[in-house]
C-alpha cells in the first residue's frame, strides 16, 4: 500500500469518522492537546533552565529530575494521542502540510536531542549535579531544546492556520451542540457534515 | 458589545493587524501558547508542592519565590498578547460565550494566585506547618490546577464557539 491509500485509510476509519462527525470532540481533543503541551513545555523549560544555570541553581538536578520528567513524560504521551487523533481525521492534508512536516522534523531531533544529553551530561550527573549549571554539553542541549520546542509549538499553530482556512467559510455543521446536551436530544450524529468545522 | 467590537476593529492598531494578519496573528497566538506553557508550568509545581508530591526538599516559601515571579511576568505577557489578539479580532474574540467565561475564571484564578502568596508571605510559619497539610488547602490546589486546565479548553473554543448552541452570542446574529 502506498502512502495515500493508508492516509485515505485512516481518514475512512470509524474513529476517524466519529471525531469529524461530532461537534464537541475535536475541540476538546484539542484543548487537551493543547493543556497537555503546555505542561510538556512548562516542565521542560523548568529542567532546562536548570541545566542552563539560570534557575533552581540550589538544587540537585537529579531530584529535579525525578520530581519532573514523569509528569513530562505523561503529558507528552497524551499530547502524542490527542495530535494522531486530530492528525487520522484529515490525514492527507495534514501529510503533505509544509509546517506539520517541519514539527516532525523538530520532534525527531529534540528526541535525539535528548539522547545526546544522555550519552554526554547525562553520564556525569553524579560529578555536576549540586553545580548550579550543567557541563558545556548540557548547556547546549538545553539551549537547542528549548529553541526546538518553541520551534514545534509555532509550526503547530501555524499548521492549524494553513490546514482548515478553506473549511472554516463553511456555516458550522448542525448536529449536537450545548443546547441540545441541556434538553438532552440524543446524538443526532448521521445528519452532520464531515467537514471540519474548524478555524484555526 | 457586537458595537464595541465593530468599533475597535476600526481603530488603527487593529487595521494594521488585519492588513498583516498572515504572520501578527499566529506570531502573537504562538506567544500565547508559550505563555500559557509557563504559566501551567509554575502553577503545576506548586500544586504538586502543596499536595507533597515534588520539590518537598524545598519549603513552600522556596517553591513559591522560584515559580511565583515566573508566574507573575508569563501571566503579563499573557494580558498583552490576549489584549493584542482582541484589538486584532475583536468580533471573533468579544461576541463569544466561551472569551468571557475564560475571562471569570482568569479572574479568579488570578486571584487565587494572589491572595495564596500573600498570605504565605504573612503567615509563612503557620501555612509551612500546617495549613499545607489540611485536606481543604490541597483540595484547593487541585481545583486551582482545574481551573487553568478550564482556561486553557475556553481559550481554544473561542474558535468553536457554535458548540454553546443558543449561549454563544454569535449565534443570535
Amino acid at each position: 500500500m502506498d502512502s495515500t491509500a493508508i492516509l485515505k485509510s485512516l481518514e475512512a476509519s470509524g474513529l476517524a469518522t466519529r471525531i469529524r462527525d461530532a461537534l464537541w470532540l475535536f475541540p476538546l481533543i484539542e484543548s487537551t492537546h493543547v493543556i497537555c503541551l503546555s505542561l510538556v513545555f512548562g516542565t521542560i523549560l523548568i529542567i532546562d533552565l536548570r541545566l542552563l544555570g539560570i534557575a533552581s541553581t540550589h538544587r540537585s538536578f537529579k531530584q529535579m529530575a525525578s520530581d519532573i520528567l514523569k509528569w513530562t513524560w505523561a503529558a507528552f504521551a497524551l499530547t502524542a494521542l490527542t495530535g494522531t487523533l486530530m492528525f487520522i481525521t484529515n490525514a492527507r492534508v495534514y501529510y503533505h502540510n509544509f509546517f506539520f512536516r517541519m514539527k516532525m522534523l523538530m520532534l525527531v531531533l529534540s528526541g535525539i536531542n535528548m539522547l545526546i544529553f544522555e550519552l554526554t551530561a547525562g553520564r556525569t550527573i553524579h560529578r555536576w549535579d549540586k553545580d548550579p549549571s550543567a557541563p558545556r554539553a548540557g548547556k547546549a542541549v538545553a539551549a537547542l531544546s528549548l529553541a526546538m520546542w518553541i520551534g514545534i509549538i509555532i509550526m503547530g499553530r501555524l499548521i492549524g492556520f494553513t490546514t482548515t482556512r478553506a473549511a472554516t467559510l463553511a456555516p458550522p455543521p448542525a448536529g449536537v451542540n450545548f443546547d441540545d446536551f441541556l434538553q438532552g436530544t440524543p446524538d443526532k450524529t448521521g445528519e452532520t457534515p464531515t467537514t471540519q468545522p474548524e478555524r484555526k | 458589545m457586537k458595537q464595541f467590537a465593530q468599533w475597535l476593529s476600526t481603530t488603527f492598531l487593529s487595521i494594521f493587524m488585519q492588513k498583516h494578519n498572515s504572520w501578527v496573528i499566529p506570531t502573537i497566538q504562538s506567544i500565547h501558547i508559550i505563555g500559557i506553557g509557563v504559566v501551567m508550568g509554575s502553577v503545576f509545581v506548586i500544586d504538586l508542592r502543596v499536595l507533597g508530591w515534588a520539590w518537598m526538599d524545598q519549603t513552600l516559601r522556596q517553591t513559591t519565590s522560584r515559580f511565583g515571579p515566573w508566574l507573575t511576568a508569563a501571566l503579563c505577557v499573557q494580558l498583552t498578547t490576549g489584549l493584542l489578539m482582541v484589538i486584532g479580532e475583536p468580533v471573533r474574540e468579544l461576541v463569544t460565550f466561551s472569551f468571557w467565561l475564560k475571562m471569570i475564571l482568569v479572574a479568579v484564578g488570578t486571584l487565587i494566585a494572589v491572595i495564596f502568596q500573600i498570605t504565605l508571605r504573612k503567615h509563612e510559619q503557620r501555612w509551612e506547618e500546617t495549613l499545607v497539610n489540611r485536606r481543604s488547602i490541597q483540595c484547593l490546589a487541585i481545583l486551582t490546577f482545574l481551573i487553568w486546565v478550564c482556561i486553557i479548553i475556553l481559550g481554544r473554543l473561542i474558535a468553536y464557539d457554535h458548540v454553546w448552541g443558543s449561549w454563544s452570542p454569535a449565534a443570535k446574529a
